[in-house]
C-alpha cells in the first residue's frame, strides 16, 4: 500500500522574509485538495461486501483519516461504494441512487459481483457487473475485499480526483468514467 | 415417537389419503393425495401424540416430464419428532391446497414455490410473486428454464455486458408504487436503507407515526444460490453456502457438510469436529456483535457498534489464521476441515476469551442499562411462543419468546452434546417475556454460552487427522436428507436431493431470517414508525438469508 499522497498545495513567501504567509496556487490543486479530503461515500451495502466495508469503517482500518464517511443519503455523497450483488430487481433502484447522487460523482465497484457477476454469473437473477447499469470509475476485485484493499481503492480515488481540471467542467465536458482496476487486470477475469 | 409409530398412527387415521411411504430414505417421507393433504396435515397438528407444531420448511422439486413435487417438513417441538409430507402434482397445472391457515409460515413459503416453480395453491390469501420481479417470465427453479438474453435491457451475459458498458445515466424519475384505496400514508422504507440490514423494502401504511399495515417486498438480492447448487458438485457448493448467511459463514457450511456426509454416511474425523466448533462459536459471537451492535446503533447508539467492530476484528484475525479468509470462511469440507488449528491460535484464542468477556461486561455498562436503550426495547413487538411457532421462528428469537429449543441441545449434532452450555430462554428481564429488550439480552448471553463452550474445546481439544478419506469423485447414492445446524439466526437447514450422480438434483436452504420476516408483517402494525427500527434489528434479519 502506497502512503496518501501529500497535499498539493505548495506554500511560498512572496514578499520575503517577514511577510504575512501567502499560499500560491492553482485552482485546480487547491478545490482538488479540499475534495480529495472530504469524500463521503453512501452507505450502499447489499451483501457481504458491506460487512468488510462496516469494518473499513471501523477503528482498526479507520477510513475517517481520508476525511471518507458514510453518508445514508445520495444527495450528500460523492462516492457510490457499490458493495455487493446487485440483482435485476435491485437494478432500477442503483441507477435512481446515482441519478440522485450531485456532480462530481464516482462509482466504485467492490467486489467480484459488483465488478462482474462473480460468483454468481451463472445465476438468472444476478446483474454480471454493475458497469451495466451506471458508469464506473474503479473496480475492486475481491470475494470480499479486504478492508486493506478498500483502503487502497480510496486512496486511488483521491489520486484521480488531483487529476481532474475544473476547466473541463465549468465547460461542460462529460467526464468519461476511468475504469481503473485495483491491483492490476484481475478484476476482469 | 419414531418414524415407523409416527407413520402407523397416520395409517391408522387417514390410511386411504396415503399412496406411499418412502421409509428406505435417510429422512423418511409419506407421500399423500393432494386433495388430502389438509386433512392429513390438520391431523398431524391437531393429534395430542403427534402435535407438529412446526413447519420448518416447504420444498417444491421440479421433476420432468410430468411431475412437480411440494415435500413438508413438520416438527414437533412438543414431542422431538419430525414428520415429512410430499404431495405430487401434474407439471402442467400444479395445484394444491394451501397450509397458510393451519401454520401461518406456510404463506412466504408458498409464494415463492409460486414464484419459483409456477405451483398454485388454492386458498391462499396473495399468490404473487415473492423474489423475483413482477414483470418476470417463467420460473427459474423449473428444470427446463432457460434465462433471457437481457432484462429491462440490462444483458444477462458478462460479455454483452463488456461490448456496451454504462457511462452515463439519464436522471429518471421514480415510479410510485400502487397504492390501495384504503390507505393512510404510504411510507417506502428500503430497499436502500440503513436500518434495514440489507436490501429490504417495507411498505408502510402509516396514520401520523403509528403504523396500520406493513408489508415486506423482498427479492432485492435473491441470488438464485438454490439453482446454482443444481449445477454444482457438492464439493464446489461449499462456497456458495458462505453467502447464504454471510455473518454465519461457518454454520452454513457446516450444515451442507453434514447434509453431504449423511447422504454419503461419512465419519468425520473428532479433531476436525472440534476445530468445526471452536471455529463456529467464535464466528457465532462475531455475528451476535454485528446483531446486538447493530441494533444498538439503529435506536441511536453509535458508540457500542464500533466498540463491536474493535472486537470482530480480533475474530477477523483468527479466522484468518483458522481458515485464511475473514468473512466468507469456506472452512468446512465434505468430510472434515481445510485445514488444521495450530497450537499458537489456540492460544491467541485463549488470550482473546480472557479479553473478550470483561468486554462483554464493558458493552453492557455503556449501553444494556441504558434508561433510553431499554425503554426503546422493552415492551416493544412482544411475540407469544404460539405465534412464534406458527410462524416457525428459530434461534435466539424463538427462545426470546420462551420457548425452550436449541438444536445443540435437543437435535444434536457434531460434538455438542459433551459440552456444558445453557440454553438462554427469554424472562421477560425488562417488559414481557418475548419483547425486544429479550431478544437482544438472550444474544447478549448467548455470547457468555459460546466463551464457555470454546473454552471447553480449546481445553480438550484431541490429536488426530482432520479429514476423512472422501473419493474424489463424490457420488452419493439417490436419497434424501435434511441436515441442520444452530446458526446465530437459528436454524440453518439444508434439504439435499441426490440422485446419484455428483451433483444435488435439489437444494433447498431453510434460513432463520425468511420465517422471521413475516413475523415484522404480523407484529408491526399498531407500532410507532420508529420501533420498526428496533424491531428488525432485534428479529437479527438480514437480507441474503431471506433472498437466498
Amino acid at each position: 500500500m502506497t502512503d496518501p499522497a501529500p497535499p498539493a498545495v505548495p506554500l511560498s513567501c512572496p514578499g520575503g522574509e517577514g511577510t504575512p504567509l501567502v499560499a500560491t496556487t492553482t485552482v485546480d490543486q487547491f478545490l482538488n485538495w479540499f475534495r480529495q479530503g472530504s469524500i463521503w461515500y453512501l452507505l450502499f451495502a447489499t451483501a457481504c461486501c458491506g460487512i468488510e466495508l462496516m469494518q473499513t469503517g471501523g477503528p482498526r482500518t479507520d477510513l475517517d483519516r481520508f476525511g471518507a464517511v458514510f453518508r445514508s443519503s445520495p444527495r450528500q455523497s460523492d462516492l457510490l461504494i457499490v458493495a455487493g450483488t446487485i440483482t435485476y430487481k435491485m437494478a432500477d433502484r442503483v441507477r435512481l441512487l446515482y441519478a440522485q447522487m450531485a456532480e462530481p460523482k464516482y462509482v466504485l465497484a467492490m467486489g467480484s459481483c459488483a465488478n462482474c457477476g462473480g460468483l454468481f454469473q451463472p445465476s438468472y437473477s444476478v446483474v454480471p457487473g454493475v458497469d451495466a447499469i451506471v458508469p464506473v470509475d474503479l473496480y475492486l476485485p475481491g470475494c470480499p475485499p479486504r478492508p486493506e484493499a478498500l483502503n487502497e481503492a480510496i486512496l486511488r480515488l483521491q489520486d484521480l480526483i488531483a487529476s481532474e481540471r475544473w476547466a473541463d467542467r465549468m465547460k461542460g465536458r462529460r467526464r468519461t468514467p476511468a475504469g481503473i482496476v485495483i491491483g492490476g487486470a484481475a478484476a476482469e477475469a | 415417537m419414531g418414524p415407523g409409530e409416527i407413520h402407523e398412527r397416520l395409517r391408522a387415521a387417514h390410511g386411504d389419503a396415503i399412496l406411499e411411504v418412502q421409509e428406505a430414505l435417510l429422512d423418511p417421507v409419506v407421500v399423500v393425495k393432494p386433495e388430502r393433504l389438509h386433512a392429513v396435515a390438520r391431523f398431524l397438528r391437531d393429534d395430542p401424540a403427534l402435535r407438529c407444531d412446526t413447519l420448518r420448511l416447504v420444498t417444491g422439486i421440479d421433476r420432468p416430464p410430468e411431475a412437480i413435487e411440494v415435500v413438508y417438513h413438520l416438527l414437533s417441538l412438543t414431542h422431538r419428532h419430525e414428520v415429512r409430507l410430499r404431495v405430487r402434482l401434474t407439471r402442467e397445472d400444479p395445484l394444491v391446497v394451501s397450509l397458510q391457515d393451519l401454520w401461518p409460515t406456510a404463506n412466504w413459503h408458498e409464494r415463492e414455490i409460486y414464484d419459483l416453480l409456477g405451483v398454485r395453491f388454492s386458498g391462499h390469501p396473495n399468490l404473487k410473486r415473492l423474489l423475483m420481479p413482477v414483470d418476470w417470465v417463467g420460473h427459474p427453479l423449473r428444470k427446463d428454464y432457460v434465462k433471457p438474453p437481457e432484462y429491462h435491457g440490462i444483458p444477462t451475459d458478462r460479455k454483452a455486458v463488456m461490448e456496451r458498458r454504462v457511462t452515463a445515466v439519464a436522471p429518471a424519475m421514480h415510479e410510485a408504487k400502487d397504492v390501495p384505496a384504503d390507505c393512510f400514508m404510504l411510507i417506502n422504507m428500503g430497499p436502500h436503507h440503513p436500518a434495514t440490514h440489507g436490501v429490504l423494502n417495507f411498505l408502510l401504511e402509516t396514520d401520523g407515526e403509528i403504523l396500520r399495515r406493513v408489508r415486506a417486498d423482498v427479492g432485492y438480492l435473491h441470488r438464485g444460490m438454490e439453482k446454482i447448487a443444481e449445477g454444482m458438485t457438492y464439493a464446489s457448493t461449499m462456497p456458495y453456502t458462505d453467502r447464504v448467511d454471510y455473518l454465519g459463514a461457518m454454520f452454513t457450511n457446516h450444515g451442507w457438510a453434514l447434509a453431504a456426509e449423511k447422504l454419503a454416511g461419512i465419519e468425520v474425523p473428532r479433531r476436525a469436529e472440534f476445530c468445526r466448533v471452536i471455529a463456529s462459536e467464535l464466528n457465532r459471537i462475531a455475528s451476535h456483535q454485528i446483531a446486538t451492535g447493530s441494533l444498538a446503533m439503529d435506536v441511536g447508539a453509535y458508540t457500542p457498534f464500533l466498540h463491536w467492530i474493535r472486537e470482530r476484528e480480533t475474530i477477523n484475525n483468527l479466522t484468518d489464521r483458522i481458515c485464511g479468509a475473514r468473512l466468507t470462511y469456506n472452512y468446512m469440507r465434505i468430510g472434515g476441515v481445510a485445514r488444521d488449528i495450530d497450537a499458537e491460535t489456540i492460544e491467541m484464542t485463549r488470550r482473546w476469551l480472557d479479553h473478550f468477556e470483561p468486554m462483554i461486561d464493558e458493552f453492557n455498562q455503556l449501553i444494556s442499562g441504558n434508561e433510553i436503550f431499554v425503554r426503546r426495547l422493552a415492551n416493544v413487538t412482544v411475540i407469544s411462543p404460539e405465534d412464534a411457532i406458527g410462524y416457525a421462528l428459530v434461534g435466539p428469537n424463538l427462545r426470546a419468546s420462551g420457548v425452550n429449543w436449541d438444536i445443540r441441545r435437543d437435535e444434536p449434532y457434531s460434538i455438542y452434546p459433551e459440552f456444558q452450555f445453557d440454553v438462554i430462554t427469554g424472562q421477560g428481564w425488562r417488559g414481557g417475556v418475548g419483547d425486544a429488550f429479550d431478544r437482544f439480552w438472550c444474544r447478549m448471553l448467548e455470547m457468555y454460552e459460546s466463551v464457555k463452550i470454546l473454552r471447553q474445546a480449546l481445553d480438550r481439544l484431541p490429536e488426530g487427522p482432520i479429514r476423512a478419506a472422501v473419493p474424489r469423485a463424490f457420488k452419493p447414492a439417490a436419497n434424501e436428507v435434511y441436515a441442520r445446524v444452530e446458526g446465530p439466526r437459528g436454524e440453518a437447514g439444508f434439504y439435499v436431493v441426490a440422485d446419484g450422480s455428483d451433483k444435488p438434483y435439489r437444494a433447498r436452504y431453510r434460513t432463520g431470517s425468511f420465517t422471521a420476516l413475516p413475523m415484522i408483517e404480523r407484529t408491526a402494525p399498531g407500532l410507532m414508525l420508529a420501533d420498526l427500527v428496533a424491531l428488525i434489528g432485534s428479529l437479527d434479519v438480514i437480507a441474503p438469508e431471506v433472498d437466498r
